[in-house]
């Protein structure tokens, strides 16, 4: 009886065991691959440019994020552009240090570099804590449908099914306007409207797991519903999540500037770039000087690139099917 | 067969009844909490108690709660979707020609998509690795990762503002006041059909981009796919032509799939249609939803939410069904 239980209990250990191995694996073919190196970098030069890149930038050029520079105007209030310098009323070069504007002003006379690296802050911010947040639902969620099944799996499944099909950004607005603006209001409504994407990714692989030999030994040695779900069925569905979750964060980035584009994001004068585009195109002033739309649109193409395409080197590393 | 329909069915009505009780719970209840109520609305912001109390009185918003949903819903359902009361005019005359406009533009651009994407995708899915593949999944890596809220204004931008001062693409050749496409505006096909698609080439194409995009990929993962299946290798041996294994084989096979898809993205689709509509000035639902979100005009709003989700659940409904049409396989499976 005794050494039947212990054969029993080693059971966990060997399927446990396998998916570290396709991690290594994983993780071995990923930095094999230029393409998906070279996007991580420039995730990381990201992240470095949203932690210390804002304040470098303001020391620098001694302009700060919602400074506004009255000088930086035109007398038509054209924003200055590139590389160029704000000049006193008679003619004279200001403080040589405090009068360059890399990427020129904005309509307001704000520096352009300086905000649309405050801005690459706010997007990080309210986009890996409105993923976090949706991965905390979706995958409670999804570990409850999957494993109890029956009628709370119908539930979540319907949930899901209604979120998917709704064109979430209309009802976003509205929660967004009736419940009045604010960096954790954007936070938890972006993670309302994204939880369901990990839900049904958990839900799915938590029903396969659970027909597997190694959960039907734990429950035989007598393993409570919590301890399956959290320590033999959780630890198996991040491989799946993980290919999805930079697509989840690309997609929160997006959901967030479009929410300040739409003027119910972070609220001004915080410098986000769905703002700084919507400040450039509402105001037409991007018809005079593209860079002003061009600047915010191009660090968002770029932040959604490399998370586009780390998120495809990690579907082809974690793929069993391809060559090793 | 006919209880997978009504249970489809049944799902639809259950998805379109907790979208109609969301919409109004936020706009009729949480609204009330917030001080972004209906009845403060009308009453306007220097408004006495007694006088929001007294509007509140004369739109039923003094009743119990669940008495106010089912009078909504009752009206809902005989077509009475409120009154502006900032447009002044019944919200339904409001939606037919929104739901027309957006209508448009929408089915558009998925013919665009659909017929940039199958030959790129079809292609990619024959000939990995090549010049052709690699190119159309570089394209599709892009499309996917520009926002649409972007592009927006810069396809207005280079396409209708330049030609207007005399420039294409930073190159002055143009003299100026040339008008090369519309810049906004909008012209019902009843009236003028080719101007009708004269102002929406645009945003056509400006919406058809991220979801070529998507496309391109699937389609390709797809072709190569069914090309490995024994029965294009079969149809290849038998000397049928490449064009041919891929139209009448492949594709047939892969049609029902992509028909699912499509109608899974209407819902996509009406998100991004928001900003493709406020830039290029397309009254459509989009369009017609924020001004009315701007206003505080809750009738409409609530209205557009219902509709759009109706679309979308409609769309994802009829195609659910029809994939049981085209695709054989899923007939027998279901045991009929």
């Amino acid at each position: 009886m005794t050494t039947d239980m212990q054969a029993i209990d080693l059971q966990p250990s060997g399927p446990a065991a396998r998916p570290a191995g396709l991690r290594a694996t994983a993780w071995r073919r990923l930095r094999r691959d230029p393409v998906s190196m070279f996007a991580l970098s420039l995730l990381i030069l990201l992240v470095l440019a949203a932690v210390i890149g804002g304040p470098l930038a303001a020391h620098l050029t001694g302009h700060g994020p919602n400074q506004q520079f009255p000088s930086a105007l035109a007398n038509n209030g054209q924003p200055i552009g590139v590389m160029q310098r704000t000049y006193e009323a008679n003619g004279t070069t200001h403080d040589p240090h405090g009068s360059l504007f890399i990427l020129g002003a904005d309509q307001l006379g704000r520096d352009t570099l300086v905000r649309v690296l405050y801005g690459a802050r706010i997007s990080l911010l309210v986009a890996t804590s409105a993923t976090v947040l949706a991965l905390i639902i979706g995958i409670s969620l999804g570990l409850l449908a999957g494993y109890l099944g029956g009628w709370v799996d119908s539930v979540v499944n319907r949930m899901t099914e209604t979120a998917m099909a709704f064109p979430n950004l209309l009802l976003a607005v509205g929660l967004a306007v009736v419940v009045g603006p604010g960096l954790l209001n954007v936070v938890i409504i972006i993670a309302l409207f994204t939880w369901y994407y990990p839900a049904r990714i958990v839900r799915g692989a938590t029903k396969s797991t659970k027909q597997m030999t190694f959960v039907a030994a734990a429950k035989t040695v007598g393993a409570r519903p919590r301890r399956i779900l959290l320590v033999h069925l959780l630890p198996q569905v991040w491989g799946p999540l993980l290919v999805y979750g930079t697509s989840i964060i690309a997609n929160n980035i997006i959901f967030e500037a479009g929410l300040s584009y739409l003027g119910v994001g972070v609220p001004p004068p915080t410098a986000s770039w769905g703002q700084m585009l919507s400040d450039a195109v509402t105001s037409g002033f991007y018809q005079a000087d593209l860079t002003l739309a061009l600047v915010p649109g191009l660090a968002l193409v770029i932040t959604m690139l490399s998370f586009n395409l780390l998120g495809d080197g990690i579907r082809d590393a974690l793929d069993p099917k391809a060559g090793r | 067969m006919r209880r997978i329909v009504i249970n489809r069915l049944f799902g639809a009505v259950i998805q379109v009844l907790i979208v109609t009780l969301l919409a109004w719970l936020l706009f009729y209840v949480i609204a009330k909490f917030t001080g972004a109520s209906p009845a403060q609305r009308i009453a306007g912001k220097e408004a006495s108690p007694q006088q929001i109390a007294l509007v509140a009185r004369e739109l039923g918003l003094n009743k119990p709660y669940w008495q106010q949903y089912v009078i909504f819903m009752d009206h809902l359902i005989h077509g009475n979707f409120g009154f502006s009361y900032v447009q002044m005019r019944p919200v339904s005359q409001i939606l037919w020609p929104a739901t027309r406009a957006t209508a448009s533009l929408v089915g558009g651009a998925a013919v665009i998509w659909l017929l940039v994407a199958a030959p790129i995708g079809g292609y990619g899915g024959l000939r990995p690795r090549s010049i052709g593949d690699i190119t159309g999944r570089v394209l599709a890596i892009l499309g996917m990762s520009i926002p649409v809220f972007w592009l927006a204004p810069l396809v207005s931008y280079i396409f209708g503002y330049q030609p207007t001062q005399g420039e294409f693409l930073g190159l002055h050749f143009l003299p100026v006041g040339t008008s090369v496409f519309p810049i906004q505006g909008y012209v019902d096909f009843g009236q003028n059909p080719i101007q009708w698609a004269y102002h929406l080439i645009l945003p056509w194409i400006t919406l058809a981009v991220g979801f070529a995009a998507v496309y391109i990929r699937f389609i390709r993962t797809m072709t190569a796919e069914q090309l490995g299946e024994d029965y294009a290798r079969t149809a290849r041996a038998k000397g049928a032509s490449t064009p041919r294994v891929l139209i009448t084989h492949v594709g047939r096979n892969i049609a029902p799939t992509v028909t699912v898809l499509l109608g899974a993205d209407i819902a996509t689709a009406l998100t991004g249609v928001f900003f493709v509509e406020t830039v290029f000035g397309i009254p459509g639902l989009g369009y017609t939803g924020l001004s009315a979100i701007e206003n505080l005009d809750y009738p409409v709003i609530t209205a557009v939410i219902i509709v759009a989700a109706i679309i979308a659940v409609l769309a994802n409904t009829v195609v659910d069904l029809l994939h049981g049409v085209l695709d054989p396989r899923l007939r027998r499976a279901s045991g009929v």
